[in-house]
């Protein structure tokens, strides 16, 4: 293939035929998708993968490929694509990867599918890959119906952060069970968000944060601190932009693995607690860094999403993705 | 409902009856410090039924205050009333590898 041909192709990997059915309705339809089932073994793997003369934009591993049964795989394939991202799957009834091979295979993706077919939540995993595919960053509107209001609150503040938690609350109306799980879902992940910009983002030039969690304080027109969410009326999507940018892809997957293994008893509250809850409150966490200048830090989640400690969650941290 | 957050404490029956109301984060802090040494009881039954949002910092300063309880007051906690996202909550963050879940 040449350079042309090869924007957008997606090689697939799965463990084996009913691996790949299981993800059938997640991938069917992409036009250049490439899947191997299983791909070649460890002996041969870059051989015959070389003479097929691909370079795929994005990999996809199946989470029961990875990580036992072929550890070297990873490297090889960033050996072999060097340009490609890769992204990890797993199906909601599975287990979580093991996260911190995760954080040392340095992979960034990672989607959970439903495993019911429900057209609406594959409909939204499908519109993931293809942002991935065109390296585009998450956007608010894409998760939430057409013509949905987005409520966007500059904040120059941390006076503003109660205001902000019950405007949320506000907008999620109904006195449903499923309502007020959301109600109290959003309200934490608003608050988390807000704290994450107003007391993590701001930092030294050595890492050292500049104010205490729980400080009152003012935030600098310059800080470009965000907070945006839309609700309509199945899928609540919230975000929260600062413009520090000190956040990096290993900081985040790191934290979600320390935190994910085992709480550490840790009294304080560096070990990015704030960002694992926000991780596993939401059905999917979006990061889109821009080292330096931005972090957008966001996600969404329905009201109808299992509240269970098992289920696990997915996430996307992305560098330098820019709107198309 | 007040988001301010508050504390209440009474000991009957050889147990320490404590009732935490209101939003716990880092306001929260000099109170649930104090809250260790207001335990007299070898249990102490804790009552969420008017706490609100517990943040990451609510969390690390209840698990600092469990840990007191457990380890200094050598006292046994059980957790009552907690509605289902900071059961949850409480679950992720290794709250129940200190106290017990009444349900």
């Amino acid at each position: 293939m040449n350079n042309n041909t090869n924007r957008h192709v997606i090689l697939a990997l799965f463990n084996n035929i009913a691996d790949e059915n299981a993800f059938r309705p997640l991938l069917e339809g992409f036009p250049k998708l490439l899947s191997l089932s299983p791909p070649p073994d460890k002996n041969h793997f870059t051989g015959i993968m070389a003479s097929a003369h691909m370079n795929p934009s994005l990999v996809i591993l199946s989470s029961r490929f990875y990580h036992e049964s072929r550890p070297e795989l990873v490297a090889e394939l960033r050996k072999q694509y060097p340009g490609a991202d890769i992204l990890l799957i797993t199906l909601a009834t599975d287990s979580l990867p093991p996260l911190q091979q995760v954080a040392k295979d340095r992979i960034r993706h990672l989607l959970v599918t439903p495993s019911d077919d429900e057209p609406e939540g594959i409909s939204s995993q499908r519109t993931a890959i293809n942002k991935l595919l065109v390296r585009s960053p998450w956007e608010l509107r894409d998760y939430v119906r057409p013509g949905c209001l987005v409520h966007e609150y500059p904040l120059n503040s941390s006076r503003q952060k109660e205001a902000l938690i019950a405007a949320v609350e506000d907008v999620i109306g109904g006195d449903s069970i499923d309502m007020e799980l959301l109600r109290q879902r959003a309200s934490l992940l608003a608050d988390e968000m807000v704290e994450n910009a107003l007391y993590g983002a701001p930092q030294d030039h050595d890492g050292k944060k500049l104010y205490h969690k729980g400080e009152e304080r003012s935030i600098a027109v310059d800080e470009n601190i965000v907070f945006r969410f839309a609700f309509d009326g199945e899928t609540l999507a919230m975000e929260i932009a600062d413009g520090w940018g000190t956040l990096s892809p290993e900081m985040v997957v790191d934290f979600l693995s320390r935190n994910q293994e085992g709480m550490p008893m840790e009294e304080g509250e560096a070990g990015g607690r704030g960002l694992f809850i926000i991780w596993r409150f939401l059905d999917h966490l979006h990061v889109n860094i821009r080292p330096g200048q931005k972090t957008i830090l966001g996600g969404h989640l329905k009201a109808a999403s299992t509240l269970d400690f098992e289920s696990p969650s997915g996430f996307s941290i992305s560098t330098n993705y820019t709107s198309q | 409902m007040s988001s301010s957050f508050g504390v209440t404490a009474r000991c009957a029956d050889s147990t320490d009856y404590i009732e935490l109301s209101g939003n716990i984060d880092a306001s929260a802090e000099q109170q649930l410090q104090m809250l260790p040494g207001m335990v007299r009881c070898q249990v102490v039954r804790i009552d969420f039924s008017r706490a609100r949002r517990i943040n990451s910092m609510g969390i690390a300063l209840l698990l600092r205050c469990f840990k007191h309880i457990r380890e200094k007051n050598k006292a046994e906690i059980v957790l009552r009333e907690l509605n289902p996202t900071n059961t949850i909550l409480f679950k992720m963050t290794g709250i129940f590898l200190l106290a017990s879940h009444e349900k």
